[in-house]
């Protein structure tokens, strides 16, 4: 499903003209089979939010291939990047970043917009994810009257409802607290259990790697592979 | 994304910031009917000029300068170039005319033409029809108003005294024949203008027209139009006088019509290429063109600096609302948005305030134009206490729909390069930057 070989990637730190060069990703290789969860676990400075941010298109890696099911994608432009995660990828992320002028139906119908989809069908699609991931009842709530459970679980949605096959998350329960992770990480298994969907779950959290089938830890730019 | 969803985007966003929306509205709108309303004097004042010009000639007209008389053959050559409708000959008659009917008369000019050419170039008539026989004249619009009897002239004396004493004119007009003159038949003796005040034989004619009414309201037009197969019959009347010949009294003058006044410049052109000198009242109108088509280009240069200020406040506005959104932006990037797609929304923002301020602008534009027009001619009248002013329609500010075109291209424009920036601004956020934003 993914096939990472080779990555590398360094930042340049510092004043321009003093500027000292910092690898970050030191030729990472990794893969990622359909229907699996994998957790790249590490600590801050390792290098896995760059990692996730060239898996996502977000930036371009100086090195090294990347492909999804089957489609190079590590050298794409921006708007070839955009079209193609709009198709593949459900994001996931720490902060839940939802649009706050935006209600929890209309944050979750945004991907569908952007899609071109009509407004009936899209409001079925939605309706019918609500009910699913239990939404139902705050879907004309904005992001500032609901809960972080409930944020995180519009992000879900959000990230679920154009079918993507691949789910990248950043720090997932980064903001919740341990109850709730719980009830996140509960919902990312049944998922995965009952929609065959793959997660790539970017961690710091020892607890939330447990979910994963399989775990790496990043270390100093570095991808080691850890047994589950 | 659907351009309907685009739109709902947009006036979401705009609802978000109404106020600060509406000031860069605001500012664009002045900087856009300041443009109108400053170009529109242009086009006011030039209006007021060709209408000065217009309505004194016959556009088609083409005059021919000199005495020299043409020659048949000469006639036919002209009216063989294309687009020549008519040759027209007036002959007029170095004598005025004495008209009697009942107990009333008039002193009037006397012009001889080929009816039908006459009729071609002419048009409609007022009342009656032209002359198909011979004694039968066509007169102008006035002629029943200046036929006086004793008692008239005595009222029309009486009124005049009137109003000198305060201070206006009276013209007249209540004065003279009542009925339709269309069948009447009127006694006319000549008087030359040469010498001595004898009047000739008394010569019945049948009026069958009236002329339309001139196209200024000062002018009296009580002229005696007959065909030029009459000429014979005045001239032996004339002869009886006998202190000149009859043929001396009379002179030609020639003029050509061209079909349409687009026309009548390649005829001029081919007239003076042919040694002959003629002239057009388009001449005066070309050159005149000309310099307003400059004083206009002036007037929105100057009128565009205005809009040009406005595109700051727009392009302040763009640039905050890219800041205040860039969280947005970069989750809208993450999902999957097109750097074209936001590039196009942000555009779409800074059109709408310079759509909307055109908008409003043209129709305060239109309401200033007016209220000027209405207003600047009391204005005048009551500072130089001319009466002209006020009852002439002297056009200070017009707004043809290629003003408002241009005006509108001009403002919707710069809004929208002024958008540019900003939309450009936007595409180009980072998104990792963008969602580290505090919330």
């Amino acid at each position: 499903m993914i096939q990472v070989e080779n990555l590398q990637h360094t930042f340049l730190i510092g004043k321009r003209g003093k500027e000292k060069q910092v690898p970050v990703l030191k030729g990472v290789n990794f893969k990622v089979n359909k229907g699996e969860i994998v957790a790249i676990v590490g600590k801050s400075g390792s290098g896995k939010s760059t990692l996730l941010q060239v898996l996502a298109g977000f930036m371009k890696a100086e090195q090294g291939s990347i492909k999804v099911n089957g489609k190079e994608t590590a050298q794409l432009n921006e708007a070839e990047s955009a079209a193609f995660r709009l198709r593949q990828f459900g994001f996931i992320f720490q902060n839940f970043q939802l649009m706050p002028g935006l209600t929890a139906f209309e944050n979750i119908e945004l991907p569908l917009k952007l899609q071109g989809l009509r407004k009936a069908m899209r409001k079925e699609k939605v309706k019918k994810l609500m009910d699913k991931v239990g939404l139902t009842e705050v879907a004309d709530h904005y992001p500032n009257e609901l809960s972080g459970g409930q944020q995180q679980r519009v992000s879900i949605a959000r990230a679920l409802i154009t079918n993507p096959p691949i789910l990248l998350a950043d720090e997932p329960t980064g903001s919740l607290d341990s109850e709730t992770e719980q009830d996140i990480l509960m919902l990312i298994q049944s998922l995965n259990r009952e929609l065959g969907l793959t997660f790539v779950i970017i961690t710091h959290d020892e607890e939330v790697a447990t979910i994963a089938h399989r775990r790496f830890r990043m270390y100093d730019g570095e991808l080691v592979k850890e047994e589950a | 994304m659907l351009f309907k969803d685009q739109l709902d985007f947009v006036t979401q966003h705009i609802k978000k910031n109404k106020l600060r929306v509406f000031m860069t509205i605001l500012a664009a709108t002045m900087g856009c009917a300041f443009l109108i309303v400053l170009a529109s004097i242009g086009f006011g004042l030039q209006e007021s000029l060709r209408n000065e010009i217009l309505s004194n000639e016959t556009v088609t007209k083409i005059q021919v300068y000199g005495d020299k008389q043409f020659t048949d053959d000469q006639v036919q050559e002209i009216k063989k170039i294309e687009h020549v409708e008519t040759v027209l000959e007036t002959i007029s008659v170095n004598a005025s005319a004495h008209s009697f009917i009942d107990d009333r008369d008039t002193t009037s000019t006397i012009v001889l033409t080929d009816m039908t050419d006459f009729e071609q170039v002419n048009g409609k008539l007022s009342e009656g029809t032209y002359p198909s026989k011979p004694n039968e004249i066509v007169v102008g619009y006035h002629f029943a108003q200046t036929l006086l009897n004793e008692a008239d002239r005595n009222a029309i004396a009486e009124k005049s005294k009137k109003a000198e004493a305060e201070g206006t004119y009276y013209d007249g007009s209540e004065e003279g024949y009542k009925e339709s003159l269309v069948g009447q038949t009127i006694n006319l003796s000549l008087v030359p203008n040469t010498s001595t005040n004898e009047e000739t034989e008394k010569m019945s004619y049948t009026i069958v027209g009236v002329m339309e009414k001139p196209s200024y309201d000062w002018m009296v037009d009580n002229t005696i139009h007959m065909d030029t197969a009459q000429k014979p019959a005045l001239v032996e009347n004339l002869s009886t006088l006998g202190e000149a010949t009859g043929e001396e009294l009379f002179y030609s003058e020639f003029n050509i019509f061209a079909d349409t006044m687009e026309n009548v410049k390649p005829i001029l052109e081919k007239l003076k290429d042919g040694g002959y000198s003629v002239y057009s009242v388009t001449e005066q109108l070309d050159q005149m063109n000309v310099f307003f088509l400059v004083l206009k280009i002036g007037l929105i240069f100057v009128g565009t600096i205005a809009v040009l200020i406005a595109s700051i406040g727009i392009f302040n506005t763009m640039t905050m609302a890219v800041t205040e959104r860039t969280r947005e932006i970069g989750v809208l990037k993450a999902i999957g948005a097109s750097p074209k797609l936001i590039q196009r929304l942000f555009l779409m923002e800074s059109t709408f305030i310079g759509f909307f301020g055109t908008l409003i602008a043209v129709i305060i534009s239109y309401a200033i134009s007016f209220a000027a027009n209405a207003a600047l001619p009391l204005i005048l009248k009551a500072a130089t206490g001319e009466e002209a002013f006020a009852t002439n329609d002297i056009t200070f500010s017009l707004i043809p729909w290629q003003l408002v075109v241009i005006a509108a291209a001009i403002s919707v424009g710069v809004a929208m390069i002024s958008g540019y920036r900003p939309a450009r601004k936007a595409t180009k956020i980072d998104v990792i930057q963008a969602l580290r934003q505090e919330l």
